[in-house]
């Protein structure tokens, strides 16, 4: 399982750095031109992964076209009025306008073989003919767009394109598109918003607001919605451990149980001292499809909180440290997976700051029909946007919808949620996730929610947590030391000790104070 | 070079009709007798504003020694400034703050009052808040990042070890941008180590910060990334290859935003070798078009350029917050500690090496600074994608912003960022 999971996100990297904006605006042969990514030796696995450009029949006739022939656009010159075109056929039709002699090349048999062709720049990757590109346009715009000179230049933004038609798209498209952080800021401008990206985390750094990743739900029925809610401080609350073992507890006061239901809805109790966007209540909700980015958003939306209570108190930093290490950095995947390859979801929601929202732009491109492998990574940076924006506003619904004592509007809101974001591709990933949940993770919840305000104190709570975000990936977990392990890496272990005590000991204050 | 060949030359900016500058160096002496005669002298700060007019008074008054003179001044001053007010008011509240340390000689402590201050309410958060705002408003310094990272970009085309080493006060805004069009450049995306050289006043836990943030960027748009920072360096003459982790198989750039004029003006000469020392394929430089430096003998006149300087500086500022603004306020207040160093701080008193440097504030004019660089390097000109570049930018801006290619012989070095038809940033590239 951990091999998958990196396999996408390496995959995401290569996306990301290989794709122009050229491809995004071009819509028809992306397949075909789209360039391998430039290849970072790890990513070597993933590009089986997709079904890269440049993987052509090994039977088919392997075609060497030179630059010249590339780039010509209009071969076949009619004699008459000049007219260039691309194809013999075009310009036989067009004879045939002429009233001239016009033959159109019949199909001979279907035993014709098929045709694939390389690109004449030897550094290519499509160089190679085992990488070569299925039709000629395909391999006439990649020569232009990789190997030729940029001359079309948008007046607005000044970028440039090799292929006019790229261009053309872009000129339609420049100046319209906002760009949205998920801090509410708008930009107009790409570079403005690049900068914005790479510097944002409003939310998570001064609001602590609990932002988790809406990664498409495979099942809406097994989900794992975390939503921390201000005030007031909820009571006792039960869990119920529900038969697809997921863990299950509603909140009493305000939302009667879901027996039919697995969906889960966790409230925590989250201290006024949000300051999120939403006012006063701030919430997320965090839907797992896999064991990475379960834990990453359980992670982070326990953590968030505690941060929140926490706040009350002053922050050591070296918790705030940890809180950021663990929602946003490589750490969550490591829990996923024991490879190396790094995991792009979890540096885009460092990017984003709060929101590991960000993450999910990468993941959904690997999930979602029709991947979308041409994603510059401005885009990229864009749809990770969106989805923050979309997922804020969806959870807080939920938030409003259970503090109003309404679960069903709770409930119908996490269904409608999934509704948008459940992709068929994820069916396999999340009967992982339903299975793989060990009961001790539920039971971990129960204790973590009759633990009430302490909930962040006992370490077990952390090793539930950590179960039940790791076990779907089939690496179940022990102790806060086996977090710890399992995190492995660039994390001090003592540093993340005294953390967790210092939250221990807020949240204890906060418990005895409410 | 010596100094001394910088001092009887001041430039002055005519514009013509296609938007360029013609630069030519006249006689500096008539600045002198300028400042002496009727207190309405030319130039962009006297448009007989009260403020301009009463600081310039109080400033020769101070210098003649007239204490009745000066006393008047300053109460006149303290009645009707106000950091609060509009820009005569501000100007006057943070000028009459730097003639009041010169007159009663107080500007060291003073400065140092102000500076940890500053340090003191400066995190992470308020660091960025305030950089990225300003950036948004005005091109004041998004104009030296677009064209330096173009001047980048094109030096280490097609290389694939790349190390730039920047010694600037940005906070890395200016590479999430060129870190993307690295991520999306035709051939293989090539490693990238970033050096920042951070001056001593910066907090250590903003710069981990900022580390961090990069990382995480670069890791985001898949480009191979280092990250280092160099600090509490008290002589940047004195950093070496070494220690900068300069490797042979690295194209190296190095990237001076704001930076130069933060050097002590003796040691000037000593990082321009070391950097020439470090082979780089390209230095970026961007400096604020002010002379601080010819002058620095010569009280009044020093003043007047401080004054000219800083109202241009102020009105931008107006003119691109809006009133309440906070950032705005943090802008302004920084400005105050400059001025202070430049008027009442004398930094002949300063060889004790008390403050360790990085905080002089001997700004010079773009053609001064390429006597310095002509010394070891030569000037690059900006391609005309990068001048493109430039153009898009400030589009996006105000009106009132203009990008000026200066022309003349000797100095038609670099690129001018004008604000209102005057020259406030300039930028240039060069080459071993």
């Amino acid at each position: 399982m951990p091999v998958d999971l990196d396999t996408s996100s390496a995959m995401t990297v290569s996306t990301a750095s290989g794709g122009g904006e050229a491809s995004v605006s071009s819509s028809g042969d992306q397949t075909t031109e789209q360039p391998p990514p430039p290849p970072p030796p790890k990513q070597s696995s993933a590009k089986k992964k997709r079904n890269l450009p440049g993987t052509p029949d090994p039977d088919a006739e392997v075609i060497a076209l030179s630059p010249k022939t590339l780039m010509t656009t209009n071969r076949f010159v009619c004699e008459i009025c000049n007219k260039g075109f691309q194809r013999d056929q075009n310009l036989q039709l067009h004879r045939r306008g002429h009233n001239l002699p016009w033959k159109l090349r019949q199909r001979s048999n279907k035993e014709v073989k098929k045709r694939v062709y390389v690109c004449p720049e030897p550094s290519c990757v499509h160089h190679d003919p085992s990488r070569a590109l299925g039709d000629l346009t395909g391999i006439k715009k990649h020569f232009c767009r990789k190997h030729g000179e940029k001359k079309w230049k948008c007046d607005k933004c000044s970028k440039k394109y090799a292929v006019q038609s790229d261009w053309k798209a872009h000129s339609k498209i420049c100046g319209t598109r906002e760009y949205k952080c998920d801090c509410g800021t708008i930009f107009s401008r790409r570079d403005s918003f690049i900068t914005h990206r790479a510097f944002c985390d409003a939310l998570a750094e001064e609001s602590a607001r609990v932002q988790t990743q809406p990664n498409k739900e495979e099942d809406p029925k097994v989900q794992t919605a975390v939503a921390a809610s201000s005030p007031p401080p909820p009571p006792a609350v039960t869990a119920k451990p529900s038969s697809a073992a997921v863990v299950s507890s509603v909140l009493p006061t305000q939302s009667p149980e879901l027996p039919e239901n697995p969906t889960t809805q966790i409230l925590e109790e989250a201290p006024a001292t949000t300051a999120g966007l939403n006012g006063s209540c701030s919430s997320s909700s965090g839907s797992s499809n896999n064991g990475s980015s379960s834990s990453t958003s359980i992670f982070a939306s326990l953590f968030a909180s505690s941060t929140a209570s926490a706040s009350l108190q002053s922050q050591t930093p070296a918790f705030t440290d940890l809180v950021r290490a663990m929602s946003h950095s490589d750490h969550p995947t490591k829990l996923a997976s024991s490879t190396s390859i790094e995991p792009i979801s979890l540096c885009l929601s460092t990017t984003n700051g709060p929101s590991l929202f960000g993450a999910a732009g990468p993941e959904h491109r690997q999930y979602a029909p029709p991947p979308q492998p041409a994603m510059s990574a401005t885009a990229l940076l864009q749809k990770a946007a969106q989805m923050g924006a979309a997922a804020t506003n969806a959870s807080l619904l939920r938030g409003f919808g259970i503090v109003s004592s309404s679960s069903s509007a709770a409930q119908q809101e996490s269904s409608q949620w999934s509704r948008l974001q459940i992709e068929p591709e994820n069916s396999s990933v999340a009967a992982g996730l339903g299975l793989g949940l060990p009961t001790d993770a539920s039971s971990g919840w129960k204790e973590l929610m009759l633990g009430n305000s302490s909930m962040f104190g006992p370490k077990q709570t952390t090793l539930d947590l950590l179960g039940l975000g790791i076990s779907p990936g089939g690496n179940p977990s022990g102790g806060l030391s086996a977090l710890i392990t399992s995190i492995g890496g660039g994390l001090d272990v003592t540093a993340a000790a005294a953390s967790f005590g210092s939250v221990d000991f807020a949240s204890k204050d906060l418990g005895r104070s409410s | 070079m010596d100094i001394t060949l910088f001092t009887p030359k001041e430039t002055q900016y005519l514009f013509n009709n296609n938007g360029h500058i013609d630069m030519q160096s006249t006689s500096h002496a008539s600045t002198t007798s300028r400042s002496s005669d009727s207190g309405e002298p030319s130039g962009a700060a006297a448009n007989g504003k009260w403020a301009s007019r009463l600081l310039r008074e109080c400033a020769r008054a101070i210098c003649e020694k007239d204490s009745s003179k000066i006393h008047h001044l300053l109460w006149m001053l303290n009645e009707l400034s106000s950091p609060y007010g509009d820009c005569d008011q501000k100007l006057a509240s943070y000028f009459l703050q730097a003639l009041f340390c010169k007159a009663t000689e107080s500007g060291q402590r003073c400065h140092k009052t102000l500076t940890s201050v500053a340090e003191k309410s400066h995190s992470f958060d308020s660091a960025r808040k305030l950089i990225l705002k300003f950036q948004e408003v005005s091109p004041w310094t998004t104009f030296g990042h677009v064209a330096s990272n173009g001047a980048i970009l094109e030096a280490l085309d097609g290389e694939s070890k790349l190390h730039i080493i920047d010694i600037s006060n940005t906070l890395c805004t200016q590479w999430p941008t060129l870190l993307e069009a690295l991520a999306t450049r035709n051939d293989e995306t090539p490693r990238l180590k970033l050096t920042v050289i951070v001056s001593v006043s910066m907090e250590r836990s903003v710069m981990k910060e900022i580390g961090q943030r990069m990382e995480k960027f670069a890791r985001l748009m898949g480009v191979p990334f280092e990250f280092r920072v160099i600090s509490g360096l008290s002589r940047l003459s004195e950093l070496t290859k070494e220690e900068l982790g300069v490797q042979e198989d690295e194209a190296v750039a190095v990237n001076c935003i704001g930076s130069l004029h933060r050097v002590e003006v003796d040691e000037r000469r000593g990082v321009i070798r070391m950097l020439q020392s470090l082979r780089p394929k390209v230095v970026t430089v961007v400096e604020e078009e002010a002379d601080f430096l010819s002058s620095r003998n010569d009280f009044v006149t020093c003043f007047e350029e401080c004054l000219r300087f800083y109202t241009l500086y102020f009105e931008m500022l107006e003119d691109s917050f809006v009133p309440t603004s906070n950032e705005k306020l943090m802008l302004e207040r920084e400005c105050a500690r400059s001025i202070v160093r430049v008027l009442a701080y004398d930094d002949h008193n300063d060889q004790s090496g008390v403050t360790g440097g990085g905080d002089c504030e001997r700004r010079e004019r773009g053609c001064q600074w390429s006597e310095r660089f002509k010394e070891g390097f030569l000037p690059t000109r900006f391609s005309d994608d990068v001048i493109d570049d430039v153009k898009a930018l400030l589009k996006r801006y105000r009106a009132g912003w203009n990008l000026v290619l200066p022309q003349g012989d000797e100095n038609n070095i670099g690129i001018y960022l004008t604000w209102k038809e005057e020259p406030v940033v300039w930028v240039s590239a060069w080459k071993p």
